[in-house]
């Protein structure tokens, strides 16, 4: 078969998904295009440096090293040394999650639950139920469960079982983790691959300009199948299968579609189906991420500071520099300030120094002299941060995760799949599924010659 | 008992600099021009990761390597290695030591002189006076001066390699070495008796393609053996996540277990006569000394653990005699013969 000859296929975004799938499908000497809405590839994983020597990313981005070997820029990064998280409770930080156990009563809250026998299915009722159970009623309701509500917008009561037992290593993994990463003075992962087990040699690193270089590299040598500026408005279905995709009023025949959209709207883009209704309740939570620039360094107990208590506008802190000291410039600081919202809400409105005042004022009680070191901010907004597990739509995730239901259609990466995965998972998860796209053009003798 | 020091890694570790610290490169900064390959027995693209690693030994590049499982066949390989056009870089000229002499290394070097010798001999038993043998990958010569030396004198032992630096060090010992790979030789096919690729195996792009051309030179009932790491072993299991020596990142290509390599033989349409495993203390050396440096442990006692300490070194051989009792030694040895 001369593949060249067939309907390309057809990859939606230019984000690390997108382009580790547009990788893959050269690799395999697939005929691939691939559409991207904005003026550049990276999307969300692109960092912003302004003329102060100042870095902004969307959340604290660093990828580990494995993926970078994968990816082929291990020497372009830099090793993160230290990589920590704590939470605020009581007027206390500690540390994350090795300090809470040290706290007798939430030990034995812990361990009250543990003896008392409960149902799995109890367990599994919701995400309040399943952090009641694993993590014991007191850390539950004073730690994981505000978080999580403040994360996510919904109650506790309301949300999957899932969203926790995807979350974290066991004890012993996380003692062997956290040591290795203090003896080896290297930030250790640890939860941040779910697809691949954690090793003590796999540590988070930082690429040269940011995460956006992962892209770039992915993209080496694609750049004649990349179209920029060029949002897709139609993805055409007929009896049941994809044949072709709209972009700037203009219809191209496929052999496949590889989304990266957020799959809740993928019923609007879909033409000539309407079995994806069921994705459009899916819903992600809007986040505001305010960056604070700040007089000074190590202004945080640690590079993650966790709120629970709800006196807080936000939920999480990050004090990226503490564990990557090249994204301020000397003797300064960026904390970042995470505020989950809803779009068109009060927060999602206000205007950046509104909610850099807004920060500054309720942090003056973890910084007291915050408001001296505080030398402006820039925030940056996004309708869609995370996936929010609803209990009532969580049959159509889970269905989502097995197939989409329309033949030649794929949904990949975090947005595309609904899903937590973080970068690495991301990378091998993406390139499984394309391993079902080729064998999808590749043993259909109908889609040859298509075009 | 059999023993073995690979040569090669020998005669890298003794490259005089090596071992008493990484010597500096001009271009060691420079990244290495790299390539993605699939499993090079089996083509599969599916694969499960093992390690991250960096030239640990040479730092020849700053770039890190990834090794990988194939799930198809088993075989560990290296998934982004260094293009062919970097051979260069990640053979320095002071990878292949043409100072391994009894002068420098006296007793260790008497040590794997008689050892190599008696294992050699071995695998020529049976062969007639006028026999034909080819090193395969001979770097500067080691085996075939052994052959020179204890061999019969009748026997005609040749050699080739890719290496320039390595045939012309091996020509002024007056050894018959040819230029380039077995695959764009001229050599007669169908003429060798036995051929030998000792710690070769592992360094190659293509081992199905060298091995079939390797077939097509043994006369009908010719062997070849084969001597390579084995990754079927406790210091692989233990330090398969970064630090093996095996490893020996970013050099080796392709890591051999008992099933994988009978596999290879399966693929080249030979039989395996023999397979069995054999001492060595070398990757048990390197693997604790990759971790070491990797570490930051201090200079002093990162150096106890280098070829140019005797006493790890016997300490890891009479370990390794251990492993090779209960059939985990730290080599591979396989004779595989091509069929009448």
């Amino acid at each position: 078969m001369n593949r060249s000859k067939k309907a390309p296929v057809a990859i939606v975004g230019g984000g690390p998904a997108g382009l580790t799938a547009a990788w893959f499908l050269h690799r395999n000497n697939i005929p691939f295009v691939l559409y991207e809405a904005g003026p550049k590839i990276a999307g969300l994983a692109a960092s912003f440096h302004d003329p102060d020597g100042f870095t902004y990313d969307f959340g604290a981005h660093f990828i580990n090293n494995r993926l970078a070997a994968a990816v082929g820029i291990g020497s372009q990064c830099r090793d993160v040394r230290y990589y920590g998280e704590s939470v605020l409770v009581r007027g206390k930080t500690q540390s994350y999650p090795l300090g809470l156990m040290k706290s007798p009563r939430y030990v034995a809250s812990a361990l009250g639950n543990r003896i008392r026998p409960i149902s799995r299915q109890t367990m599994h009722q919701n995400a309040a139920t399943w952090f009641r159970s694993n993590y014991g009623d007191l850390l539950a309701n004073e730690v994981a469960i505000p978080l999580l509500e403040a994360w996510s917008g919904a109650p506790a009561e309301e949300l999957a079982s899932a969203v926790g037992s995807k979350m974290q290593n066991t004890i012993f993994q996380t003692l062997m983790l956290r040591t290795a990463s203090g003896l080896s003075r290297r930030a250790v992962g640890c939860g941040y691959s779910h697809e691949i087990p954690e090793n003590p040699h796999v540590w988070h690193v930082y690429p040269e300009g940011g995460v956006g270089l992962l892209c770039t590299k992915l993209a080496e040598g694609l750049e004649s199948h990349i179209r920029l500026e060029s949002p897709v408005q139609k993805i055409l279905v007929d009896r049941g299968r994809v044949v072709g995709i709209r972009s700037q009023d203009e219809e191209q025949s496929v052999s496949a579609i590889v989304s990266t959209a957020p799959c809740n709207i993928l019923p609007r883009m879909i033409e000539g189906s309407d079995v994806l209704q069921p994705l459009a309740q899916l819903r992600y939570r809007p986040m505001v991420f305010v960056n604070l620039r700040l007089e000074g360094r190590n202004l945080l107990k640690d590079t993650v500071v966790w709120l629970p208590e709800n006196h807080f506008t936000s939920f999480r802190l990050t004090e990226t520099p503490i564990s990557m000291p090249w994204l301020a410039p000397d003797g300064k600081t960026l904390i970042t300030v995470d505020i989950g919202c809803e779009k068109g809400d009060r927060i999602w409105s206000m205007t950046d120094d509104a909610l850099g005042e807004l920060c500054i004022e309720e942090l003056q009680e973890i910084i007291p002299d915050i408001r001296r070191r505080y030398q402006g901010c820039r925030v940056l907004r996004t309708p869609i941060a995370y996936p929010v597990y609803l209990n009532s739509y969580e049959e159509t995730r889970v269905q989502l995760g097995q197939s989409i239901g329309i033949d030649g259609l794929y949904s990949i990466g975090r947005n595309g799949e609904f899903s937590h995965a973080l970068m690495e998972d991301v990378y091998w998860r993406t390139q499984n599924k394309m391993r079902h796209v080729i064998e999808y053009v590749t043993s259909n003798p109908s889609l040859a010659y298509a075009q | 008992m059999h023993k073995i020091i690979q040569r090669h890694q020998l005669s890298q570790r003794y490259s005089g600099l090596s071992f008493m610290g990484v010597p500096h490169r001009s271009d060691g900064e420079a990244h290495l021009k790299m390539e993605t390959v699939d499993c090079n027995v089996c083509g599969s693209d599916e694969l499960t990761l093992l390690a991250v690693g960096e030239d640990f030994e040479y730092r020849t590049s700053p770039d890190s390597f990834l090794a990988v499982r194939c799930q198809g066949c088993g075989l560990v390989y290296m998934r982004h290695r260094p293009h062919l056009s970097e051979l260069g870089r990640i053979y320095p000229a002071d990878y292949h030591a043409f100072n391994f002499s009894s002068k420098q290394f006296g007793l260790i070097y008497g040590v794997r002189r008689s050892l190599e010798a008696k294992r050699l001999l071995r695998a020529c038993e049976g062969l007639g006076d006028y026999a034909k043998i080819l090193d395969v990958g001979c770097g500067d010569g080691f085996h075939l001066q052994l052959l020179r030396d204890f061999g019969r004198s009748t026997w005609q032992a040749e050699g080739i390699d890719m290496s320039e630096h390595a045939v012309n060090a091996g020509r002024k010992q007056g050894l018959t070495i040819h230029h380039g790979t077995v695959q764009d030789s001229n050599l007669d096919p169908g003429t060798y008796d036995l051929a030998l690729m000792i710690a070769t195996i592992e360094h190659l792009d293509n081992p199905i393609e060298v091995l079939q051309s390797v077939r097509q030179l043994l006369k009908p009932g010719g062997r070849v053996v084969i001597v390579t790491d084995n990754t079927d072993t406790l210091d692989f299991k233990w330090s398969h996540q970064r630090h093996w020596g095996g490893y020996h990142f970013p050099r080796h290509w392709n890591l051999f277990s008992p099933q994988t390599i009978v596999q290879l033989a399966l693929k080249v349409d030979m039989k395996v006569e023999t397979l069995s495993t054999i001492v060595s203390p070398v990757n048990w050396v390197y693997s604790i000394r990759n971790f070491l440096d990797d570490w930051g442990a201090p200079h002093w006692l990162v150096n106890r653990f280098s070829l140019n300490s005797p006493v790890s070194l016997a300490i890891f051989t009479l370990f390794d005699m251990v492993h090779q009792k209960l059939g985990h030694g730290a080599l591979l040895r396989v004779v595989l013969q091509r069929p009448d």
